[in-house]
């Protein structure tokens, strides 16, 4: 598929400009994913009216306002919730959820593991900063070690989560991560994760410049996008080259996938089955 | 006091700011001078917390008879912000033909809304100018009141320069204004804010709408590659953050003087996109219609 050459995507033609220039802060890296997202929809050829958008709360769940779709914006948590009512009544819409770290993993953790184990189709993209942004700062299940949060003043002394090995484990037959640095890389996984028949989650890496950044003196928005390049596992590099590199590696692409029956097709099968024969009988 | 003008329907005044502004003593003004005309008053307030700064309103409503404290969305009659961008957050609640929008230019910037963290580097924070939003509006009144009141020799007499710019919209006289003033400031303090209650009435008296300013947008040609390709820059939308100046492996972009980003080396550049995949505001955008498809392509 092609990358550099696609001309034709005007990122304008699916958002709501007339609510553009976004809350978000300078530098944020929600945005960047957000073209990730718009950019897949776009090489996918999904009509806008087909598509829908379910999100949370959080700076990350604000994202979804600005898309020119059908737009959720949910409880605290819930998104996936939403979601999969949704898909399952409305097999014809392609559902997407945008979620954060805390949003997903804290108030949400429950809603994403049964997602995870019931495979409905739906594309689950989690924006991780490891903080809770839109309230200020506060420590979140993925905050690294040692961390600086309003809530761990000392450094961050609990371990965080793997979201992706989470899902993995919970059972999601897609998973991948991406960051808001490989743009086009980003793109092209969550093309794929959409594309994908089953539940599907998506860990981006995202920054949060402005209390993340500030908080643990991470530097300018360009130096914390280009940290995102030293906390990447190198594959192609030697040892020698890699090796400062190593205490933090993050491994991106997709990291599982397996073609396991997805949920929505054999809810139908046994509710409509079992309907059918209610009124054969 | 007497005030002939005695409406049916309640008349809304919404006031709003951030902590510390002195919110509360023009509400208090405003209703006691309401309440010593003989009419019904009910004000309610609220001082919580945003996130991005603490944020302060309060509701007068007056009239013959009150039933609600609240002033529902679009029922303001007049809109008075103590703070720039406080006043453009409630704009909802103003009157859409009619209502009086009064303000201080002044912005009180949350640190988390700035631009870039260089020194003296400007924020993003409501960037319409005074003028577009007034345009807006159609009746309104932008006045940098805090500078006024510096200039009278107490920056913190700022909500008494509005408070002297909204007596110009309601029918009561000076003299009831200045007395409840008097009896509500502090005694040393009354000379400053007589002064400073007069210079905001002043200002209103004398309004002369201030010339717009137009936002442009700018396409150039670039050429690094000897191609003929495109940069388009949507400058309301850049918030300056430097990611593209820095990412751009030609270094063709840099922040300008208001922290915009400028193509500053055309030339050079290769239309390579770097910089429109990588800006989280969507400001940036790579035009190759003329150009045969990049190696890369495929
Ligand atoms: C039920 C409920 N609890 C708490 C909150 C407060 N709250 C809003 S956003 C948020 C955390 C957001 O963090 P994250 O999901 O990581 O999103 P980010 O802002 O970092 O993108 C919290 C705790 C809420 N809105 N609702
Ligand atoms: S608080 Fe953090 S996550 Fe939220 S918009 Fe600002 S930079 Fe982004
Ligand atoms: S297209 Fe590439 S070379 Fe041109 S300004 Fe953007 S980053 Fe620089
Ligand atoms: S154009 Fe975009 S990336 Fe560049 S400084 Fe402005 S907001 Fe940042
Ligand atoms: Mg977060």
């Amino acid at each position: 598929m092609d990358t550099a050459s696609a001309n034709d995507f005007d990122i304008r033609d699916y958002l709501r400009v007339e609510l553009l220039p976004h809350f978000m802060c300078p530098g944020c890296g929600h945005g960047i994913a957000l073209r990730a997202l718009l950019w897949a929809v776009h090489d996918l050829k999904l009509a806008k009216d087909r598509l829908a958008i379910v999100s949370g709360i959080g700076c990350s769940g604000r994202v979804g306002a600005y898309i020119d779709a059908n737009t959720f914006h949910v409880t605290h948590g819930r998104p996936l919730a939403f979601a999969t009512g949704l898909a399952l009544a409305r097999p014809d819409l392609e559902v997407i959820v945008i979620t954060g770290d805390g949003d997903c993993l804290a108030i949400g953790g429950n809603h994403l593991i049964h997602a995870c184990r019931r495979n409905l189709h739906l594309t689950c993209l989690m924006f991780n900063n490891e903080i809770y942004g839109m309230t200020g700062g506060q420590v979140s299940p993925t905050t690294a070690d040692d961390r600086l949060t309003t809530t761990t003043p000392y450094g961050n002394a609990e371990p965080s989560f793997d979201a992706c090995a989470l899902a993995a484990a919970a059972g999601a037959s897609f998973v991948g991560r991406g960051m808001t640095l490989q743009t086009v890389a980003l793109k092209n996984l969550i093309r794929d994760a959409i594309s994908h028949r089953g539940f599907s989650f998506v860990e981006v890496i995202s920054d949060c410049t402005e209390i993340f950044g500030r908080k643990n003196d991470l530097g300018s928005s360009p130096e914390m996008i280009l940290r995102q390049k030293g906390s990447m596992k190198p594959d192609t590099y030697g040892n020698v080259v890699d090796r400062p590199f190593r205490p933090n590696a993050v491994q991106t692409g997709v990291l599982a996938r397996n073609d396991r029956p997805e949920y929505g097709d054999a809810y139908r099968a046994a509710v409509l089955g079992a309907a059918g024969a209610a009124v054969a009988g | 006091m007497n005030v002939e003008h005695r409406p049916a329907v309640p008349t809304n005044v919404l006031i709003v700011g951030v902590g510390g502004q002195g919110v509360i003593m023009v509400s208090k003004v405003l209703a006691s001078l309401c309440q010593q005309a003989g009419l019904e008053v009910k004000q309610s307030e609220v001082h919580g917390m945003a996130k991005r700064g603490g944020s302060v309103f309060s509701h007068v409503r007056f009239g013959e008879t009150v039933l609600s404290p609240m002033i529902a969305h679009g029922e303001a009659d007049i809109m008075v912000a103590l703070e720039w961008a406080e006043g453009l957050r409630w704009l909802d609640y103003l009157k859409r033909d009619g209502g009086t929008f009064i303000a201080d230019t002044q912005q009180i910037v949350p640190p988390v809304s700035f631009r870039n963290r260089r020194r003296g580097a400007r924020s993003g924070y409501a960037p319409a100018t005074p003028a577009e939003v007034i345009d807006l509006v159609g009746n309104g009144f932008a006045l940098d009141a805090t500078r006024m009141a510096a200039g009278l020799g107490n920056e913190r007499v700022a909500n008494t320069v509005l408070l002297g710019a909204l007596s110009t919209a309601l029918p009561f006289p000076r003299e009831g204004w200045l007395g409840v003033l008097d009896g509500l400031v502090p005694p040393k303090t009354t000379e400053v804010n007589r002064r400073a209650f007069d210079a905001g009435r002043e200002w209103v008296q004398n309004f002369d709408r201030p010339a717009e300013q137009a936002a442009a947008a700018v396409a150039v040609p670039v050429s690094g590659d000897g191609l003929d390709h495109r940069l388009e820059i949507t400058e309301a939308w850049c918030k300056g953050c430097d990611i593209c100046v820095k990412m751009c492996p030609e270094r063709c972009l840099t922040l300008n003087a208001r922290h915009i980003v400028e193509l500053t080396d055309p030339a050079a550049c290769t239309a390579c996109r770097l910089c429109e995949w990588l800006c989280p505001d969507f400001a940036i955008r790579v035009l190759t219609a003329s150009a045969p498809a990049p190696a890369l392509a495929k």
